[in-house]
């Protein structure tokens, strides 16, 4: 006989799950105490949102099913970002949350809420396990969900008395969905009209979002787009899936992305998106988004499909199954010669302008921080102008190298992320970008950080501002900075040092010089290879604006430029 | 108005999550019936929605994990007259090329 804690457990172990993220609490004690000696090791954050951007991390590090454990009541609810985020941004996840006693549900109990009903919308499937009986079929379901199609988060709500029941323990069970009569997939027959779109063709560009690095197809990606050879931009979780040296491609795009790449977006008459879901910060303004271009969207989540704007070719299906059906057969054909359209996409009067301004130091100091590391590095950002800067700075084509919260924008997201990361990757150079604004939100982390001597650098992009939106203030609010100063910010060295993490600053005059001295690139290197976890505090010009910007609502050829 | 009929295996939240969608959009619902059908249930909404609306709610129907069918039936003259249209037209997600199969939904 075993407790439903045991099987829950077991059940983690069949899904391989070896490592949880969580934090304790009432309603969950009996998983607790049954996770020594279980093959299930546990990582305690110092608060719950840190445990579940930390499951996030790890999820996106490895492409595997991240797992975050929380109580009931205000454990439950603190996982709620980490939930949306998931959402947003396709990450496999699966929260375990402890639940009152199953004769308590309903009388608003001591710590009960219902975690089940508030992230309906925000989970892909979710279960409250009434009786020992579903722990195995919920687990198993519940993981399938998580990491088949558009991977996504999962809820499963156990009840404190449903874990502390026993029952024999037959082993785990496998999950058969059923069929569904729109299950659809694309056959090798959409291939003929889309090669009779880009014959007709005279400026094609590929568009590549995180759904080729999800599917694992971004070596087949790279094969096709090699063969195509146009034009070819990429989402900020598109980073990383086409080597940034590769002489069509033209880089980030979006509200913050190149000159180059929103030009030919806009200027596009047939777009190829891969796996990506064309948000508002990519689109700019939907009804003045690529204009000219029919959309050819490659995607597996139709719910994805003609949200902003109706493509004239879905190609529904896994992109590893997708593009090499279609790069079989568009090797058959003489393509046109896009020559010309390439030299003008690429062309040096859209190049990007080398930073000046206020903005000069910090884009300096990424690049000089980005240039020194291994190739299977991992950045991993919060959200804001720091982020901005650092996706338009990151140069490398490691797929899953740049870890970010995209589409919920999460501030707090990148130092537990980056524990997640570290946790995964235990070899591999994690540096964690933060602003001061979002560092504070999950700050606690550092004794996560300490406690298990993760060396990861940590970076604050200090310009004592909540920046993006002081950024936004100057641009469009008259400079009224309403709520954004921070300029009372702690000392962040002292604080590391509290933690007993080394911490040391960087003025941004340290940038000025170019090439970096000697010393200050010495102190880069001693930053980055130590083997302990660090803290640089880099000194940002307080009113430094990211550059080029797309205003919300305006088209991606309206972009504003520093000398504007 | 148009009414729409989706069938859907009665599991935790499936109810829910087809609400949700139409609520998340501050759709008006002035009519809701869901009611067993056979091995299933099925659930026939009223509301009034633009075609981009439309199409949307489809597709996030059709992403729910146990919805087995979305339909979009014609405005009705009368409410009764939701009870008969289950005979509209299917609106599944389509793919250039496609067939439906069933083997897409076991893949992991």
């Amino acid at each position: 006989m075993l407790k439903g804690a045991e099987i829950v457990l077991r059940c983690l172990r069949a899904e391989g799950i070896d490592l949880v993220f969580g934090y304790p609490g009432g309603a969950i004690m009996p998983l607790y105490d049954a996770l020594d000696g279980s093959g299930v090791r546990h990582i305690l954050t110092r608060h719950e949102q840190g445990a579940v951007f930390a499951a996030e991390g790890y999820a996106r590090a490895t492409g595997k099913v991240g797992v975050a454990m929380a109580t009931s009541g205000p454990g439950a609810t603190n996982l709620v970002t980490g939930i949306a985020d998931a959402k947003m941004d396709s990450v496999p996840l699966v929260c375990i949350t402890g639940q009152v006693r199953t004769a308590m549900i309903g009388t608003d109990a001591f710590q009960e809420t219902d975690v089940f009903g508030m992230t309906l919308s925000l989970t892909k499937w979710s279960r409250l396990v009434r009786t020992i009986e579903e722990i195995p079929s919920a687990i198993a379901e519940g993981f399938h969900w998580a990491r088949s199609g558009r991977p996504g988060p999962v809820v499963i709500d156990i009840p404190t008395d449903v874990m502390k029941a026993k029952m024999e323990f037959a082993g785990a069970v496998k999950f058969i969905p059923h069929a569904k009569p729109s299950d659809v997939h694309a056959e090798s027959g959409f291939s003929e009209k889309l090669i009779a779109m880009l014959q007709a063709a005279k400026k094609p560009v590929a568009l590549v979002g995180a759904g080729a690095k999800i599917s694992g197809a971004v070596s087949d990606l790279r094969r096709l787009l090699d063969h195509l050879n146009i034009p070819t931009i990429a989402t900020v979780h598109g980073l990383g899936a086409v080597p940034p040296e590769a002489p069509y491609y033209l880089g980030m795009v979006g509200m913050h992305g190149t000159r180059a790449s929103n030009t030919a977006l806009h200027e596009t008459d047939l777009l190829l998106v891969f796996g990506a879901r064309l948000d508002d910060r990519v689109t700019g303004d939907p009804t003045r988004f690529a204009p000219d271009a029919r959309i050819v969207h490659f995607e597996i989540d139709p719910a994805q499909l003609d949200r902003v704007r109706a493509c004239e070719l879905p190609v529904i299906g896994d992109l590893a199954d997708t593009i090499p059906a279609f790069h079989r057969e568009v090797k058959k054909i003489s393509l046109p010669d896009w020559s010309e359209w390439r030299a003008v996409a690429g062309g040096p009067e859209r190049a990007e302008l080398d930073p000046r301004g206020l903005s000069q130091s910090t884009v300096r100091f990424l690049d000089e921080l980005f240039s020194r590391l291994p190739e299977n590095s991992f950045v991993v950002t919060d959200v804001g102008q720091h982020q901005m800067w650092a996706a338009q700075r990151y140069r490398s084509s490691f797929p899953r190298g740049f870890v970010t919260s995209g589409g919920l924008g999460s501030m707090g997201f990148a130092l537990p992320a980056a524990i997640g990361v570290q946790m995964a990757k235990p070899d591999a150079l994690v540096v964690c970008v933060s602003g001061d604004g979002g560092f504070q939100m999950n700050i606690q982390e550092l004794a996560t950080v300490r406690r298990l001597n993760l060396p990861i650098k940590n970076v604050i992009i200090d310009n004592k501002y909540l920046g993006m939106v002081r950024q936004w203030q100057q641009l469009f609010y008259a400079r009224n900075y309403a709520e954004t100063d921070l300029s009372d910010n702690p000392d962040f060295v002292a604080i590391a040092e509290a933690y007993k993490i080394h911490a040391s600053r960087l003025g941004e005059e340290a940038m000025r010089e170019f090439p970096v001295t000697e010393q200050t690139g010495d102190a880069l290197e001693r930053f980055l290879h130590s083997s302990e976890p660090e803290l640089l505090v880099f000194d940002c010009q307080p009113e430094a604006n990211v550059y080029p910007m797309v205003p919300a609502g305006a088209a991606l050829s309206e972009m504003l430029f520093e000398e504007d | 108005m148009h009414a729409f009929h989706i069938r859907y295996r009665n599991t935790q939240g499936t109810l829910m999550r087809i609400l949700n969608a139409a609520s998340r959009r501050a759709l008006d619902l002035p009519y809701v019936k869901a009611s067993a059908a056979g091995q299933e249930h099925s659930v026939t909404l009223l509301l009034e929605a633009n075609a981009k609306q439309i199409g949307q709610l489809c597709r996030d129907w059709h992403a729910i994990v146990d919805v087995t069918d979305v339909r979009v039936g014609a405005p009705p003259k009368d409410l009764a007259d939701l009870e008969a249209q289950w005979s509209s037209t299917p609106h599944p997600p389509a793919s250039a090329g496609i067939r439906n199969t069933s083997a897409s939904a076991a893949r992991t």
